[in-house]
């Protein structure tokens, strides 16, 4: 193999391949990327066994072949290179790079050695714009918790309809679900888990990108996949494994009847809760009190070590008068994901879930339950 | 030779040629789940190994077994994800982490499959007097699930452990290693989802769905009275799983034979079986209760107030548990254990609540009300048989739950002489001794007029 290549494309792509690469001991040539090429592109591959990501990067090909080396060594070695045009050549299964006045070779791996990625084989692609995915995955993305005892809940429940993709995860104390229109309508219904690593991996890499992504799916696999905009090739592909299991049917969860009903300012709700949140305690506990005849929300903390405090945020509200108290970390998630100036947060009973809305916007809900009243 | 026997040996050889971190990579957690004549069918825990194996390995593999078994001449890989075993420990762990405070989406702590809810075990269930019988009969149900007793139809009053006892029997089951299949319906559940089949006509994927099942828990089953339409359904689906010898365990809150407006045929099937009751708990038991409660929790309390709620609070577990509660939460915000003078303030709710008193119009509108008669009727003065019984059975309840004096019943029953009313006292006290009918109808007067 013999490439000339532009060192930012070849630090860029990089940088993303290597996002997955751990320090695997029990297998070194993870710790590789793999470098091919295929007509005038560049192919470079890493996989941790459980996601994989590959990228294509134009470049100048003199001449075939493929090569593994370490991915970290080659991509802070990248970075320190000259802002120039790099030549590299394989030798041997060792990666010979030369650039304005540098040789250097560093030694690799028998490529062969290197895991085959699965291809997936997808009834049917769907395409959602790049933008609104990653903005959508952001607001659900730190919902769940790692679970041994419910892995299904610990991952990002992904459903597809018509044109319509929901996505959805809950740790059990809270939910948050997030609807995206579809670029087209599907024929089918599909739905799967994706664990939530991959899923922020898959956000960073598409963040500030555009176009648009095709999502893909087989019994076990999923794929992700932005093309280039110039021809229709694909330019990053990242592939992951799912959650086994059925996602428990959370729309079970989301209340439809409320006690009492607020719309709220979220800046001032969100700063009042956050100042609360410095008395809170060891149970992280902030007592929320609506007052429909005030027209206000008092929001208030104690802790018997650090001293107590109380606020009050004007709002409107319909229904009776009701105290809850919640874990401010929870309360406070769920107002950050939100975007939107004011806020719905509707009460269905006293210890009973609570759900969260930006006013205007139907396609994003959080759901959050209370601490126990004391 | 034994397929996974077979396994093993071409493990072994594969061993000799590849590297230990391949072995370990590629070869974790495979298996062969199918052999017929010529085809091996290898299952692998992902796809990475399922493109390696049929790639690199194919031949070698293929080769090492052809060795072994000169049949086989092709392979087949399946992806069968592992499935992530859930040790009870674990389960345990983490609600302990969770503490009580932070309240959970109830929907998810109960088992999908089986509806089962895993913390209503046999191991936190307290045995007493009162159910014994029926704490025997459960487990000698979990152990020989559809031979012991069935049906097994548990019934008492609210709150004294049935949901508990029959879910306890499910949990065993389910946990036992024989992979029997449970599923606990809530009596409601199961009328809307007959009502659901009904008006989608999907009765018969309804019934489907029930077939396969081993043990079927029907909690409440008394709400299905008056359902024509669900009772003939269940009445079909009970009969099925009865004929395969299914485990069929029913709870209500009084004995099939009282269960009004119910069909003879479902009737005399629910009785079927073994009908046991579940009766009030007696101040040990009520004790131990509230001593187990406290383990669960962590936490503890004084001999003294454990007694006080105990002699106090009768009856009903679920309160004993309410009470405990209160308690609990004192003690949280406070940070001291209250004493019994607190305790006593703070149960003030518990001990006299006003819905729990018992008293003289309550009795006449639920005896007149368990008999179909209006109110007025029992003060007429007639020698009717259908209204004297009720009124003898109203004397008898004034006198021994609220100890009015003889004359002072006879005064409200317009003007009698005293020794009817002894007469009447007398003559119910020892025909419920005799009649066991007459019991159950006094039991469940009695318990209306208790539970408001």
């Amino acid at each position: 193999m013999k490439i000339e290549i532009i060192k930012e494309n070849l630090k860029n792509g990089l940088s993303i391949v290597e996002r997955i690469v751990g320090r695997n001991t029990s297998l070194p040539i993870l710790n590789n990327v793999y470098i091919n090429t295929e007509d005038s592109y560049l192919i470079l591959i890493s996989t941790d066994l459980e996601t994989a990501i590959k990228l294509w990067i134009l470049t100048k090909i003199i001449k075939k072949g493929k090569v593994a080396v370490p991915a970290k060594l080659l991509s802070n070695f990248t970075s320190s290179l000259p802002n120039e045009k790099i030549t590299i050549e394989e030798k041997n299964q060792n990666l010979s790079i030369e650039c304005k006045n540098i040789t250097t070779q560093i030694q690799g791996c028998n490529p062969d050695d290197f895991p085959i990625i699965p291809e997936i084989k997808s009834e049917e692609y769907l395409e959602v714009d790049v933008i609104k995915f990653c903005q959508g995955l952001n607001q659900v993305i730190d919902v769940p918790a790692p679970s041994q005892s419910r892995p299904e809940i610990s991952g990002i429940y992904f459903s597809f309809s018509k044109n319509n993709i929901k996505m959805a995860a809950t740790d059990s104390f809270r939910l948050a679900e997030k609807n995206i229109r579809l670029e087209k309508t599907i024929k089918k219904e599909y739905s799967f888990i994706l664990p939530q690593k991959p899923a922020r991996e898959i956000m960073n890499i598409l963040e500030g990108r555009q176009g648009l992504l095709k999502i893909g799916m087989s019994q076990n696999q999923a794929l992700f996949e932005l093309t280039f905009k110039e021809v229709d090739r694909p330019e990053i592909q990242i592939t992951s494994r799912l959650i086994e299991g059925e996602y428990p049917n959370y729309t079970e969860i989301i209340p439809t009847k409320f006690k009492t009903q607020v719309v709220i300012k979220r800046d001032e709700f969100l700063n009042q809760i956050k100042t609360a949140s410095f008395f809170s305690g060891k149970v992280n506990e902030v007592k929320v009190l609506v007052n429909p005849e005030k027209k206000e929300v008092q929001i208030s903390a104690k802790s018997s070590d650090v001293g107590h405090h109380q606020s009050n945020v004007a709002a409107n509200i319909q229904g009776e008068v009701i105290e809850v108290s919640f874990n401010y970390k929870y309360l406070m998630d769920g107002l950050q994901n939100i975007k939107g100036s004011e806020i719905m947060f509707d009460i269905s009973k006293e210890e009973g879930p609570c759900l969260l809305r930006p006013v205007g916007d139907a396609s994003y809900l959080y759901v959050v339950m209370p601490i126990k009243s004391i | 030779m034994e397929n996974n026997e077979l396994w093993r040996a071409v493990l072994a050889q594969m061993q000799l040629h590849i590297s230990k971190a391949n072995f370990a990579t590629w070869f974790q957690n495979t298996d062969i789940t199918l052999k017929d004549n010529e085809r091996v069918v290898i299952s692998v825990p992902n796809a990475f190994s399922k493109e390696w194996l049929s790639n690199k390995y194919y031949k070698l593999l293929l080769k090492t077994m052809h060795n072994m078994d000169h049949t086989i001449k092709d392979l087949e890989f399946t992806i069968s994800p592992q499935s992530f075993k859930v040790s009870r420990l674990e389960n345990s762990l983490e609600s302990e982490k969770n503490d009580i405070e932070q309240l959970k989406f109830d929907e998810f702590k109960i088992n999908k499959d089986t509806s089962l809810n895993p913390k209503y075990t046999f191991e936190n269930f307290v045995v007493g007097s009162f159910n014994e019988l029926a704490y025997a009969a459960g487990l000698a149900v979990s152990e020989n699930p559809g031979h012991a007793y069935n049906p097994l139809f548990i019934y008492g009053g609210v709150g004294l452990g049935k949901t508990h006892l029959i879910q306890a029997v499910g949990n065993k089951i389910a946990d036992d290693s024989r992979k029997k299949k449970v599923k606990y319906m809530a009596s409601e559940k199961l009328v809307s989802a007959i009502v659901t089949a009904i008006r989608s006509n999907t009765m018969e994927a309804f019934k489907a769905s029930l077939a396969h099942i081993d043990v079927l828990i029907i909690d409440d089953i008394q709400f299905i009275a008056g359902k024509n339409k669900s009772q003939e359904e269940f009445f079909h689906v009970f009969n099925s799983l009865y004929e395969k010898n299914k485990q069929i365990i029913l709870s209500s809150d009084r004995p099939p034979n009282a269960i009004p407006e119910l069909e003879e045929r479902l009737r005399s099937r629910l009785g079927g079986g073994m009908t046991i009751d579940v009766s009030l708990p007696d101040y040990e038991t009520r004790l131990a209760i509230l001593k187990t409660k406290l383990q669960e929790k962590n936490l503890k309390l004084p001999e003294d107030i454990l007694e006080y709620i105990a002699s106090n609070v009768k009856k009903n577990v679920r309160e004993l548990e309410g009470a405990l509660n209160s308690l609990l939460i004192y003690y949280k915000t406070n940070n001291n254990i209250p004493n019994l003078e607190t305790a006593k303030r703070l149960l003030k709710g518990f001990i006299f609540s006003p819905f729990d008193v018992a008293n003289y119009k309550k009795i006449i509108e639920m005896v007149s009300k368990f008999y179909n008669l209006e109110e007025k009727n029992l003060f007429d003065t007639t020698r009717r048989k259908e209204i004297v019984k009720p009124r003898q059975v109203a004397m008898f309840l004034l006198r021994k739950e609220l100890k009015y004096s003889f004359p002072a019943i006879a005064r409200k029953f317009g003007g009698k002489d005293h020794t009817t009313v002894i007469y009447a006292y007398k003559k119910i006290l020892q025909e419920s001794e005799e009649n066991s009918k007459l019991t159950e109808e006094l039991n469940i007067i009695k318990q209306r007029i208790y539970s408001g």
